[in-house]
């Protein structure tokens, strides 16, 4: 179980392998509950998010197509966009998502990977400290605020066909960052084979 | 052909009206060049989940994620309450066999997809084969968790469900999902095996789909489905 690739263990999760699923659990629930927290601000409501992801985990493992791309990027998607879902439903979204993470979430160590998300977390900070004013902020407040492009639109009062190429410039410009850090997240969000 | 690469970028964070949504969806199917984009901005999305401060997860949390993996033995669906008391740190939780566990999740529709969750361990057990079905006219189509859904050739469909009853207030509603558009297809109560003929007619490439929406049914999906069958 511990020389298997993600891949490798998404298809055993496919399969019914509980071991596999536990194992995905202890791999990616550290990283799915942070971002959900994040993005919820709630202990309890993240904790929800994360439920949610793993049990679309297990009934849709077996229709993963591995072209797609890496399972981790499927994983911390699927965990992002049921963030956001829920920060709309609850309104909870907060005026300043810019802020970092409250002060009375203590975080604690991960159990697993702790070497690689602590350089992970730095460079992808870096990248984003990189990045012109205007593309953070939007992307910031598209992903980790749920905000719609309309909403930013009217938020930062420019035409939303700003916000579009803003945002598609900011992507890409996170992109380019992550690459001069030689980080290329298609290839490497796969902490099993680091 | 246009592409919509602006798009991708808002559909990766997640942030497009519904109609710009529906504007990719559509694109993204006929389009292999910008689903490769879209792989590359997702996976540069996902980036920013590990910018965040690392959090320990609650440990009760890996408990209730690897109940979702248990094996299960089906009870009987009239016996199981239709919502129980969302699970949270630090609340007793009394187990009885399977069921106490599957059941103290966080909202109703979470209930709902671990009630379906039996169904789906017991069929999955039974007859995985089937359960990997495409959509074929004629054929039984497997709605992973709810039951299958066979459709005539003549576009006349059958849903044979098997959940809980829905919760007060909600009930279990089909569609048909033609594309990016979901048309209602008839709602139910559940609780049991349940026979529906579908109200909207079904044709090649259609999916099928169930969702929980509030009584009396919805004329758009306001929940994610807790099932939904693949197409051909």
């Amino acid at each position: 179980m511990e020389h298997l690739s993600d891949h490798g263990l998404l298809a055993l999760v496919g399969r019914g392998d509980r071991e596999a699923f536990a194992r995905l659990y202890d791999m990616y629930g550290g990283a799915a509950y942070s971002l959900a927290l994040r993005i919820v601000r709630d202990r309890d409501l993240a904790a929800d998010v994360v439920q949610n992801t793993f049990l679309a985990i297990w009934t849709q493992a077996r229709t993963f197509d591995s072209s797609r791309g890496q399972p981790s990027t499927w994983i911390l998607t699927m965990t992002h966009h049921k963030a956001v879902d829920m920060v709309r439903r609850e309104e909870r979204r907060r005026a300043e998502p810019l802020d970092d993470a409250p002060a009375a979430l203590d975080p604690e160590p991960p159990v697993e990977h702790q070497a690689w998300l602590g350089v992970a977390r730095e460079q992808i900070a870096t990248a984003l400290a990189r990045l012109p004013d205007p593309h953070r902020e939007v992307i910031e407040l598209a992903y980790f605020a749920g905000y719609t492009q309309s909403e930013l639109a009217e938020r930062l009062a420019v035409p939303i066909g700003t916000v579009k190429s803003r945002t598609f410039a900011a992507m890409n410009a996170l992109r380019d960052a992550l690459a001069a850090l030689g980080m290329r997240p298609e290839d490497e969000w796969n902490t099993s084979t680091s | 052909m246009e592409h919509v690469d602006e798009l991708i970028a808002g559909h990766a964070l997640r942030a497009l009206s519904s109609e710009d949504e529906e504007r990719v969806v559509v694109h993204l199917a006929e389009c292999e060049r910008c689903r490769r984009r879209l792989r590359e901005t997702e996976a540069v999305a996902a980036s920013l989940a590990y910018s965040v401060p690392q959090m320990a997860p609650p440990p009760e949390l890996r408990s209730r994620v690897l109940a979702i993996a248990e094996p299960v033995v089906a009870a009987p669906a009239a016996e199981a309450p239709a919502v129980e008391a969302p699970a949270r740190p630090g609340r007793p939780r009394p187990r009885h066999g399977w069921w106490p566990r599957v059941s103290l999740v966080a909202v109703p529709a979470m209930a709902l997809a671990l009630g379906a969750m039996v169904v789906w361990n017991v069929s999955l057990r039974n007859d995985l084969d089937s359960s990997r079905d495409d959509f074929a006219h004629g054929a039984a189509v497997a709605l992973p968790g709810v039951g299958n859904v066979v459709a005539q050739t003549d576009g006349n469909a059958t849903l044979f469900a098997h959940l809980r009853r829905a919760p007060a207030g909600k009930t279990y509603e089909a569609w048909v999902i033609r594309g990016t558009v979901a048309l209602p297809a008839g709602v139910f109560e559940g609780g049991g095996t349940v026979e529906l003929e579908l109200t909207q007619s079904a044709k090649p490439g259609d999916k099928i789909a169930v969702t929980v929406e509030p009584k009396g049914g919805s004329r758009k999906p306001t929940t994610t489905p807790i099932a939904t069958s693949r197409s051909v």
